[in-house]
């Protein structure tokens, strides 16, 4: 009974976990025996079907909305693609001192369509997504200036990964647009790139010149990938099950169930520290389980975390926490914002009376608010995601507001930002800051989130900190030897994975009895230490409901 | 190429612009650098720098900036 928990896990009875019994047990090596039975020519068009099938599957007729994405990235494609080559050919006959006036105009044409395309899709995911969030504002505002007529709330209707496959097919049609890659005549292609089944649900974000063609490409499976992608996805799973799943009772009964919010400050904070743990552990336990599916088929996946907690800065923890998102803001928002002429412009004058740190950094600020009111937005259609960005926004520009000061100080001082224990203090920081920003994402609005992070400083009680409350809130000495173990074993691989040490590289060289014995016991480890059946709740996947 | 490591090293001095080849990768070029290049390379050069263009690649040395320079100054 219990073991069959584990093997449900994620509710198991739909696949929207990569972790449960229908997608381990059953879906995925149907795909895979299928795809292995198939001559070369058929394995990509099974891959398609097999990626529509799980989308219809996880969202039945709500598959209409990636049908149409992929129809409208296809055609914006082909049609920017053909502005793109009219364009070289006509430049190519005119002089040189023609082209800058001539290319002006194309380009000027291209964006125009693509302002079409990006207005499209964007406008689709904002409707579905935001749509409930926008009227029921709206309303508070309409009745906070007397006028009592309401507008009805829509329903929410979102399918799941809708945010993930927008982005994907954006930024397909951008770099089309900016000649990154050509246009893809074959719509089951491109179609395969949106609807990849093992990403659709939680990324990563890839972009077309990444996947696409490894996709297309579909050869015969390889032991290797076979045997690693199956080692990725049982490290995906230990850290799901053994750590997000055990830590899921007591920080749903402080940030959900415990309506009255009964509880002291420090076992506020606790929770907020161990919801920033489960929420790692998930997500990139998540990863681990899409990327080690893509593998099993031969398929390389852009890697979506590098140690974040190792971090000095707040900046630096978004270039190695959900890295596909932060690239995509990057290059979509960030570079096109703080390259377009007005703010170039403003960077060049700007730096003439400021100096070379403070001129761009006008133009980085306004970019800056841009990226992070998007990723706060992305992640929820809500106030407390929005404060979430903006809490991001504020940390990262105060710290370049600060950098010179902070420079000038070391230098005073004496102090070597090389040294251990200043980089030990950076990296506290940076820590505390981020688990500050969690607690605010995980609480019942911003309201509660105001609440729950002002207690932690006037009412601590720090008496609450002991076994019996432990053992109320389902969280015991048990459970946190488990945890505490199993986060060194991460820690320590994650440490050997930064310094370039591959241990499944390793492992193939060794003895078989030794390879064998490593995957059993990895197996024992979630069975034995997985948090599954009698009280324990899996979590469901965080990141599907972006 | 002299003047490019001028304008550089006028935007983020004490780098070795002549020899390093990890100007982004190496991080010793920071976003906002960029930013102050870009708008310096378009200045001085008659050139518009794309979003697009703006990868480690092209960024990496003082020599891949100057490819890139070139390369768009040709285009026109």
């Amino acid at each position: 009974m219990q073991l069959s928990t584990l093997l449900l896990g994620g509710g198991g009875k739909s696949l929207t976990s990569l972790f449960s019994l229908v997608y381990l047990f059953v879906f995925l090596p149907g795909c895979i025996i299928v795809y292995t039975a198939l001559p070369k020519k058929c394995k990509k068009y099974f891959l398609l079907l097999a990626s529509y099938a799980f989308f219809w599957l996880i969202s039945s007729s709500l598959i209409i909305y990636l049908i149409l994405t992929t129809f409208s990235a296809h055609y914006f494609g082909i049609w920017l693609d053909r502005i793109g080559t009219q364009m070289r050919s006509h430049l190519a006959e005119l002089p040189k001192e023609e082209r800058k006036a001539a290319k002006a105009v194309c380009v000027s044409k291209q964006r125009r369509v693509l302002a079409l395309a990006v207005i499209l899709h964007i406008g689709l995911l904002l409707v579905l997504k935001y749509s409930p969030f926008f009227t029921t504002n709206i309303n508070t505002l309409l009745s906070k200036l007397g006028v009592s007529v309401q507008l009805e709330v829509p329903a929410a209707i979102m399918p799941i990964g809708i945010s993930f496959f927008t982005l994907q097919a954006v930024s397909y049609v951008i770099d089309v647009c900016r000649g990154v890659v050509k246009a893809e005549d074959d719509l089951f292609k491109l179609a395969l790139f949106i609807s990849f089944f093992p990403a659709i649900i939680e990324g990563p974000i890839c972009r077309y010149g990444q996947t696409a063609d490894q996709l297309w490409d579909c050869d015969k499976i390889q032991y290797k990938n076979l045997t690693f992608g199956i080692q990725r996805i049982l490290w995906g799973m230990l850290k799901k099950v053994v750590v997000a799943d055990r830590l899921n009772n007591f920080v749903t009964t402080i940030f959900d169930t415990d309506k009255d919010y009964s509880y002291g400050g420090a076992i506020i904070a606790i929770a907020a520290v161990l919801y920033t743990v489960q929420l790692y552990m998930d997500f990139s336990g998540s990863m681990d389980a899409v990327i080690g599916t893509a593998e099993i088929f031969g398929i390389t996946m852009p890697e979506n975390f590098r140690m974040p907690f190792f971090s000095r800065t707040i900046s630096e923890f978004w270039q190695r926490w959900h890295i596909s998102l932060g690239a995509w803001f990057k290059d979509y928002i960030f570079y096109p914002v703080t390259t377009s002429k007005k703010m170039k412009k403003l960077t060049s004058s700007a730096r003439k009376k400021l100096g070379s740190h403070y001129g761009p950094l006008i133009a980085g600020a306004v970019a800056l608010f841009c990226v992070w009111f998007c990723n706060g937005l992305w992640h929820g259609s809500a106030w407390s995601f929005i404060f979430f960005g903006m809490y991001h926004f504020v940390l990262i520009l105060t710290g370049n507001i600060l950098e010179p000061l902070v420079q000038a100080v070391n230098k005073k001082l004496h102090i070597n930002s090389g040294w251990f224990v200043y980089r030990l203090l950076q990296i506290i920081r940076t820590g505390v800051l981020v688990i500050i920003g969690e607690l605010f994402f995980r609480a019942r609005g911003l309201k509660a989130g105001m609440m729950l992070f002002g207690r932690i400083f006037t009412d601590q009680r720090f008496e609450e900190v002991n076994e019996k409350v432990f053992d109320k809130l389902r969280l015991d000495t048990y459970d946190l030897i488990i945890v505490g173990i199993t986060l060194l074993i991460v820690f320590t691989v994650s440490i050997l994975n930064e310094r370039g040490v591959c241990i499944r590289e390793s492992l193939a060289k060794r003895h078989i009895a030794l390879r064998w014995a490593v995957l059993y016991g990895l197996i024992l480890f979630i069975i034995v230490f997985g948090a599954y059946g009698g009280t324990y709740a899996p979590v469901d996947p965080m990141y599907a409901q972006f | 190429m002299e003047r490019l490591i001028e304008i550089l090293e006028d935007i983020q001095p004490g780098v070795d612009y002549e020899n390093s080849q990890d100007l982004i990768d190496g991080h010793k070029l920071s976003s906002l650098s960029i930013i102050s290049l870009i708008a310096e390379l378009e200045e001085e050069y008659d050139i518009t720098i794309p979003a697009v263009e703006i990868i480690p690649d092209n960024f990496n040395s003082a020599q891949r900036i100057m490819k890139m320079i070139e390369r768009l100054q040709e285009e026109y």
